[in-house]
């Protein structure tokens, strides 16, 4: 006896796991048969991501080094060679007296001196031949946290500026606040091109698969004939784009990862403070996740953009 | 089972397909539908499976109408179903037997029992020795045979066919329609386009004769009623 018509057969059963093998193995299948277009779709995700990644991984080193300066930010301040016992006691008072400076040190002539010779052994021989030590003595300044950020900071250094025997004061969070600005803007210049550049990728998915369908659509006539749902047409479609795009996402990320650590070992050990900053380490994994995540989501509303236009058109 | 009220079918302002047509067709019954070329047998056999809508009257099958079907449901309908294309619509990237499983995969039948029911439909038109053969690599009789094993396989509500026996030799033709007569017995209502006379005349069943898109006669054909019920060859009906 043949079955009754299922005339509530307007909600789905759930996808089983046939089904999803069966969406597996065709998107892979797809994938693969139409190699060129979808080599051209994964380098389009690739090309994206990595552009993103270079600035992510940019913004990231920056921001570990401003991290580093600023965990112990202070202000350096110089005092005059010929400072007199009593100035220098006055200034210490002052300095003694502002709770904000969490704690002071002071460095002696022959101690800056000494400091350089350690920093610059190139140098040290020069600063040994020299008559007169040049290096003035200074306060180092700890600050806490939080401090160099505060208006009456500001108003507490021009007075340290004015105070008899002191030479200049020099405030390392500047540099910090402009590197700051730096990682911001390299944060959106990142975003917007890796944006704009994954939108493309993604349209150029949607054209792979749209391709694609073209390709079967004599296949999905046939589907759509003998009772396949809409789900289990464009199921493969959008497992298709979705693989590409993760693809896309981990051969970005692979790239990266191999550009990164090649320019370590042979650009960073050049002893240049940059270098050392640009290759001081490589993404965390949040961040490789969030670029592979990325590759993902493009492929698949690539692939969405052309099941729904073609479904529209069914 | 198959109804079709005052169903007009124009595809542009000078052709007209179908003209006012009216029949129904009751549930059980294995009614032949025959007449010359364009008289409309095709167009009116895409109007059962919702392929096309008519531009006048209405059609239904099963108490559902086809005009306001939502498209949720349509692949439900569908699936109750089975219909044998002129143009078999075969796979061509699909093995015979692939061909089979992927409808059992579309009616989420587990895998497990893809390979007897493939197997057992393909026995029924003597095609399971080439399982793994591609279509091309099939004469169109035996392309025709994969069709119809494909159409069976779900043990349909209703059968449709499209001339399913115009590239099969006259043997061929009448154990084709002993299957459909089995797929009868066993419930499904039977509805077969085409133009072989003798099939029509020895059946002794109804048939309905389409001229320019109009019914021109509608009878009950001589001969012996249908024969009785085979072994159940699919194996699809406990």
């Amino acid at each position: 006896m043949a079955r009754e018509f299922n005339s509530q057969g307007r909600h789905e059963p759930n996808v089983p796991s046939n089904t999803i093998t069966y969406f597996l193995k065709e998107a892979l299948r797809r994938t693969w048969a139409s190699k060129r277009t979808s080599f051209v779709a994964v380098a389009m995700i690739a090309i994206s991501l990595f552009v993103l990644g270079c600035f992510l991984l940019l913004s990231e080193n920056l921001q570990r080094a401003v991290e580093r300066w600023q965990g112990h930010s202070r202000v350096t301040v110089y005092l005059n060679s010929e400072i007199t016992p009593d100035q220098q006691r006055a200034i210490d008072a002052f300095l003694a007296s502002h709770t904000e400076l969490a704690a002071r040190r002071f460095v002696t002539k022959q101690e800056a001196l000494a400091r350089f010779k350690s920093y610059f052994t190139n140098l040290a021989e020069v600063a040994g031949n020299l008559e007169e030590n040049p290096f003035p003595p200074s306060y180092e300044i700890e600050l806490r946290p939080g401090i160099a950020q505060s208006r009456g900071f500001e108003a507490l250094m021009t007075d340290v500026r004015k105070l008899p025997g002191v030479d200049q004061v020099q405030f390392d969070w500047e540099w910090t606040r402009r590197l700051r600005r730096i990682i911001e803007v390299l944060n959106i210049i990142g975003i917007a091109a890796g944006g704009v550049l994954a939108m493309a990728a993604a349209f150029t998915i949607a054209n792979v698969i749209r391709l694609t369908m073209m390709l079967y659509h004599e296949e999905i006539e046939i589907m759509r004939l003998v009772g396949a749902t809409e789900r289990m047409i464009r199921g493969p479609f959008l497992i298709e784009g979705l693989l590409q795009g993760t693809l896309g996402g981990i051969v970005a990320v692979a790239v990266l990862a191999a550009g990164f650590f090649a320019g370590q070992r042979t650009l960073a050990p050049s002893s240049s403070l940059l270098w050392g900053f640009l290759f001081g380490c490589f993404l965390p994994w949040q961040k490789i996740v969030v670029l592979i995540l990325g590759g993902t989501v493009a492929g698949w509303f690539g692939s969405w953009l052309s099941v729904h236009e073609r479904r529209e058109e069914a | 089972m198959i109804h079709f009220y005052h169903v007009t079918k124009r595809f542009d302002r000078y052709s007209t397909a179908l003209h006012d047509l009216t029949f129904q067709i009751e549930k059980g019954e294995f009614v032949f539908l025959t007449g010359p070329s364009g008289a409309g047998k095709s167009t009116l056999l895409k109007l059962i499976l919702r392929q096309i809508t008519p531009t006048e009257g209405q059609v239904v099958v099963n108490g559902r109408n086809l005009n306001t079907i939502r498209r949720s449901v349509l692949p439900f309908f569908r699936r109750e179903i089975g219909m044998v294309f002129q143009d078999f619509k075969l796979i061509e990237r699909m093995t015979v037997f692939e061909n089979l499983s992927f409808i059992l995969t579309v009616l989420n039948v587990s895998p497990r029992e893809h390979k007897r029911k493939a197997y057992a439909a393909l026995r029924a038109v003597d095609l399971h020795h080439r399982m793994n053969a591609y279509p091309l690599q099939l004469s169109g009789g035996e392309q025709q045979r994969v069709a119809i094993a494909r159409a069976l396989i779900n043990d349909p509500l209703v059968l449709i066919a499209d001339e399913p026996t115009g590239n099969l030799d006259p043997d061929m033709s009448q154990d084709i329609i002993r299957i459909f007569n089995d797929a009868n017995l066993r419930g499904s209502t039977v509805l077969l386009a085409t133009h072989d006379r003798d099939l029509i005349r020895e059946s002794g069943r109804r048939v309905i004769t389409l001229e320019h898109g109009r019914i021109s006669d509608e009878k009950i054909s001589v001969g012996e009623r249908a024969p009785a019920r085979s072994d159940n060859v699919f194996g699809l009906a406990q």
